[in-house]
């Protein structure tokens, strides 16, 4: 049975703060609950960016999550990838 | 900030073609940031290295997309550019715009950003060039409250919908391409803002195989019109195309004499079918052979036309080259209808079919083509639930390889082979 929205935030977050990259796919946290289907765990996952839990990390061509607390300062953060 | 030396970049303003770098300095006169653009990008020449880097955290509160994060990796040398991100804003449907409104959007890049703008980018926003973070959120304000625009997308995110002039001023569009963009657009409003996918997704909209936004070649879901039955031939305009008394190709390519029009030459042999024959002063065309290549009514469009039963065809999993290098999409449904009457229901359980799949097969930084590659076009049309039909074939006997799933086979994988072996011997 899929978890409920509160114990998704909570495995999200635990996720985000225990994997030793501190910015993460949206299908990475696909893993905290196999039984969640892909577009709720990115409503949830989009819910905790506006809820200012998570944030999003962008290279201008994917978009990643992270815990603000685990990335210093938007300034120093480099990019990763292609920009189209 | 001071005007910069930049002998290596000048040497591109000797040559016959304008030069970015003019404009560049043209613009600094006015924005003096701009002076380290250029003088960052000649260090990079200098240096053969690139001082940029982009991705971050920038961007406006409840957006995930429309914003590129970019900044100098040499702050100290370039104050100017030490944030230089991008805005990426939506582009109106079919690109027409307003001299009024690209006056407004201007003054308000000339007010929170460089002044500098790349009219289009590759998905068809507006891009603009060069601004602070600090400057993100009033620009954002102004261009959502005072100008009604919004931001286009980015990142892993569904990116801005782009679509031809479609029937606004094109007789061939078999849909109407701009109502169901601008309608997609709405619909897919939390797509476009927030990631959603593995990676980027594009949707265009074409409406007829001229394909004028090249969407066969750009978007993941490639949306093109057609017809179903035949094209309607205007006998009388093929004698007069015939006899010269009308201009092939609606009177362009005309700076030159290409000599008496030659219908057999020009149409007929160059039919990529060859569907096509003259039957005394009379033009035939077996329609069943026809693949809707537009040669014909492109080159006589007074005597020719789209047929009257339109709809269109659905392409999946084009990409312009990062990974494995570009890659046109493939048909996976030969016709649909799409009409507003039913808020486009057919093409949107489509497009979220695909996505549902997607999202859950596909890899990080994978676009759904190269997913559909990885898997086969046959996992991708049984999941899709679509029969395969002989236009799915690229070209016969290229994989000899038929994987048979058992309530295919008559009698299962269980079937008796010494029964078998009765009849077939070894």
């Amino acid at each position: 049975m899929a978890m409920s929205k509160e114990e998704l935030k909570k495995a999200i977050e635990e996720k985000a703060l225990t994997s030793p990259k501190p910015q993460l796919y949206i299908k990475d946290f696909y893993a905290v609950d196999p039984d969640t289907k892909p577009r709720d765990m990115k409503n949830v996952a989009n819910e905790m960016v506006r809820e200012g839990k998570l944030m999003f990390w962008s290279s201008g061509s994917t978009t990643m999550y992270a815990i603000p607390s685990r990335i210093k300062n938007e300034e120093g953060a480099g990019g990763i990838g292609n920009v189209e | 900030m001071a005007k910069r030396e930049t002998p290596l970049l000048d040497q591109l303003e000797s040559g016959p073609w304008p030069s970015f770098v003019t404009d560049i300095k043209r613009q600094a006169e006015t924005k003096p940031e701009c002076w380290d653009i250029l003088g960052i990008l000649e260090l990079s020449y200098k240096e053969r290295i690139t001082h940029w880097k982009h991705g971050g955290i920038v961007g406006v509160f409840g957006y995930g997309g429309g914003i590129v994060g970019r900044y100098a990796d040499v702050p100290e040398l370039f104050p100017g550019v030490e944030h230089f991100h991008t805005v990426r804003v939506a582009q109106p449907a079919s690109k027409y715009y307003s001299s009024a409104n690209l006056r407004q959007l201007m003054a308000l890049w000339e007010k929170y950003g460089s002044g500098m703008t790349n009219f289009h980018g590759s998905t068809g926003d507006i891009i603009l060039l060069g601004t602070r973070t600090e400057n993100l959120e009033p620009f954002f304000w102004d261009l959502t409250h005072d100008m009604g625009q919004d931001l286009g997308g980015s990142g892993s995110n569904l990116r801005t919908p782009a679509n031809c002039i479609g029937e606004s001023r094109c007789e061939w569009s078999c849909y109407d391409t701009e109502e169901v963009c601008h309608s997609l657009t709405l619909h897919y409003q939390d797509e476009i803002h927030r990631p959603a996918f593995p990676y980027k997704f594009k949707f265009k909209f074409s409406g007829c195989p001229n394909d004028c936004v090249a969407s066969i070649a750009r978007s993941d879901i490639s949306v093109i019109g057609t017809w179903r039955d035949a094209i309607r031939i205007d006998q009388a305009a093929v004698k007069q195309y015939v006899a010269g008394n009308y201009p092939a190709n609606g009177g362009a390519h005309s700076g030159r004499d290409w000599g008496k029009f030659d219908i057999t030459k020009e149409v007929i042999n160059l039919c990529p079918t060859g569907c096509m024959w003259m039957e005394g002063a009379e033009l035939k065309i077996d329609e069943k052979e026809c693949t809707r290549c537009m040669h014909c009514i492109n080159v006589m469009p007074r005597a020719l036309r789209p047929g009257l039963d339109k709809g269109a065809s659905i392409c999946v999993g084009a990409k312009a080259p990062i990974l494995d290098g570009a890659q046109f999409a493939t048909l996976i449904v030969p016709f649909i209808k799409v009409s507003k009457d039913n808020d486009f229901e057919e093409l949107i359980e489509f497009i979220e079919k695909v996505w549902d799949w997607w999202m859950e097969v596909g890899k990080n930084r994978e676009r759904v083509g190269e997913t559909m590659q990885r898997v086969g076009l046959p996992t991708f049309l049984s999941v899709m639930g679509i029969e395969p039909i002989p236009q799915h074939v690229k070209e016969p006997r290229s994989n000899p390889y038929i994987f048979w799933r058992e309530e295919e086979v008559e009698g299962g994988f269980a079937r008796d082979i010494d029964e078998f072996r009765a009849k077939h011997k070894a």
